[in-house]
């Protein structure tokens, strides 16, 4: 118990008072960009995690939904005033409430065509960002100048804005977290090992694989809330089918239904192209190049499914940890 | 009769829809043999065009050669692309394996892989701005029967579709190379166990597909002049969703199902903003796969 508790305190420490020393220390704008970025995506790499890696849905989308969170969050914070405390719930409801529809019908198609279905749905959300001018601006983008305002305490120094990121993110990670590790994410892997056994067992499959993807839905939309109250400025091309091949390489990179794995490679694939950036433009290539040698080489990702479950299960004790004087039950 | 501007609208969607349709028929031939979608099409279709265009400005051939050598540039991206992003998953032959989901969505993944890889190297190479094609090459040169005006490119490219189309029903039909392939297609397994070399049939299918795809790119290419690197995503998307709306496996079927849809995205465009046409596109796709999960015309299969 005092090791489980010892490295959540690390990682805590790690994410609010060593990463902020680091960001300080060096004291540059564009670092406090990068970490911005990197949480957001980590973010969004957690909850295509519970469609993709947990339930199995291969989900070509994602960065759709993503795109609705943002769109949502910055029209209603430019042209009616809402700001972030209203607005960030309000964008996650909203992809949430756009996943739903998608959701109904294509749910109970089988895994390749559900790849497909969703592909189509992005690139229609893309359409609609790009070309209805008189609601997203199209291919301008929309500006976001209010600063993030939270609960009436106004925060725009970088530090700031990187406590608010970080501390929405650690939250929706934590919840991410608790969903797949538990009883419930349990049943949504046993929809993606076999739904036909998974229904003969008493699962609701089309329910359960309705409620992943509005659920990560939601997180993406929070996500897309984020990047628009820390960029000021979203335009269609940050919401493109690439931005979903992205996220989805890093789940892949990470491992398939592996949290801690997802986590390290949305990182990874966020940080190297900036490290290399004296390289050259070649940021998407490495994506593609990653994607296929972790296909190719590491099927299981940089940090497998099975030793991130022992690894939950046994150093962050995630509801397995039996109490005193009872019965371990396993998995709950 | 019909109004002049709908005969008009028709006949744009008539070669719109053989444009697809060029470009589905190798997408559903890859498909129907190997049972995974090859995303990295578009990007054989786009090495397609470029191999052309490189041979253009390099010595200036006639255009049959240009073809040509599109045509062997597409054979070889094939070759390549089976080889690197298909191969070696087929690492595991038994039947669970050869059927399960996972080893189904690798070689998707890992076709992604190689399109973004390919497609970034283009762009790399050439930019990603449009290419000039040397004029005296372009298909578009006016033709006009009664009220309406085609160009000689509609003409060049639904010869090339009939031919494309004939040639391979023939090839699957009547050839012993088509029967290995309608054999692997069917059950890879077991093909294996008769003694049809499968690996090979399916490098053949690649070749057959992928050079289909090249030329389609050059044509294309030639037909609007532009060429450029990411060219290959919609008409892509445009060639899958007439797969599917055509049933997956059967090229007619997919051919068709092309021609419907450039139709109707054409004449789509009469009561909407041209920049909404491929809307009609997606709406087309979920519609078949919520309501057709057959497809139009296609042979019963598990999808839903």
């Amino acid at each position: 118990m005092s090791k489980s508790l010892l490295i959540k305190l690390g990682l805590l420490v790690l994410a609010f008072a060593l990463i902020p020393a680091l960001l300080v220390g060096f004291d540059k704008g564009y670092y406090y960009q990068i970490a911005t970025i990197a949480a957001i995506f980590m973010l969004l790499a957690a909850s295509l995690h519970l469609v993709t890696g947990v339930a199995g849905l291969l989900h070509l989308g994602h960065a759709a939904l993503y795109g609705v969170g943002a769109y949502v969050a910055a029209i209603l914070g430019a042209n009616h005033g809402i700001g972030f405390t209203l607005g960030l719930p309000l964008a996650g409801l909203s992809a949430a409430a756009i996943a739903f529809l998608v959701a109904l019908p294509t749910m109970r198609l089988m895994s390749i065509y559900f790849a497909v279905a969703t592909l189509g749905i992005g690139q229609m959300l893309y359409l609609v960002f790009l070309n209805w001018v008189g609601l997203t601006n199209g291919p301008n983008g929309v500006m976001l100048f209010s600063g993030i305002n939270l609960f009436g305490l106004e925060i725009d120094s970088d530090l700031g804005i990187y406590y608010v990121v970080a501390g929405i993110v650690a939250i929706s990670i934590l919840v991410l977290n608790r969903l797949s590790h538990s009883y419930y994410g349990n049943a949504l892997r046993s929809l993606r090992e076999d739904d036909q056994c998974a229904s003969a067992m008493g699962i609701n499959v089309t329910v359960m694989k309705i409620q992943a993807f509005v659920i990560s839905a939601f997180f993406a939309g929070i996500a897309g809330a984020l990047w628009a109250y820390t960029t000021g400025y979203i335009s269609p091309n940050d919401f493109h089918f690439s931005q979903s091949i992205l996220i989805l390489t890093m789940v892949v990179v990470g491992g398939l239904g592996s949290l801690p794995g997802v986590l390290i490679g949305a990182l990874l694939l966020i940080l190297l192209p900036e490290a290399l950036r004296s390289v050259g433009d070649i940021r998407n290539i490495i994506v593609g190049v990653l994607m296929f040698s972790a296909i190719l080489f590491l099927p299981k990702g940089l940090f497998g499914e099975v030793s991130a479950l022992n690894f939950a299960r046994r150093v962050l004790g995630q509801g397995w940890a039996a109490k005193k004087g009872e019965k371990g039950i396993g998995w709950k | 009769m019909l109004d002049p501007y709908i005969l008009q609208q028709l006949a744009i969607g008539l070669s719109l829809g053989m444009i697809y349709a060029l470009m589905a028929i190798g997408f559903t031939l890859i498909f129907g043999v190997l049972n995974v979608v090859n995303f990295a099409h578009g990007e054989v279709y786009t090495i397609g065009a470029f191999a052309g265009l490189m041979a253009i400005s390099a010595f200036g051939p006639p255009l049959l050669v240009v073809l040509f050598i599109a045509l062997a540039a597409g054979a070889l991206a094939g070759f390549g692309l089976e080889r690197m992003a298909f191969r070696p998953f087929r690492r595991f032959s038994d039947e669970a394996s050869l059927k399960s989901r996972a080893m189904r969505e690798a070689t998707l993944m890992s076709s992604l892989a190689m399109s973004i890889i390919a497609r970034e190297a283009m762009e790399m190479v050439f930019g990603s701005q449009f290419q000039t094609v040397d004029l005296a090459y372009l298909i578009n040169k006016p033709i006009h029967i009664g009220p309406i005006t085609i160009v000689n490119g509609d003409l060049i490219i639904l010869g090339v579709t009939l031919l494309m189309l004939g040639g391979l029903q023939w090839l699957l039909k009547k050839s012993p190379i088509g029967l290995s392939i309608r054999a692997v297609s069917n059950n890879a397994l077991g093909a294996k166990y008769c003694g049809i070399n499968t690996d090979r049939t399916i490098i053949i299918t690649f070749v057959i597909g992928s050079a289909m795809g090249a030329l389609a790119g050059i044509l294309v290419g030639l037909y609007y002049g532009a060429i450029f690197p990411s060219m290959g995503f919609t008409p892509g998307i445009k060639a899958f969703v007439a797969m599917v709306m055509g049933g997956l496996s059967s090229v007619p079927g997919a051919v068709i199902s092309a021609i419907i849809l450039g139709l109707s995205e054409s004449l789509s465009t009469s009561f909407m903003p041209s920049v909404w046409s491929d809307m009609v596109a997606y709406a087309f796709l979920l519609l078949t796969l919520i309501f057709f999960p057959q497809g139009l015309f296609g042979a019963r299969r598990e999808r839903v």
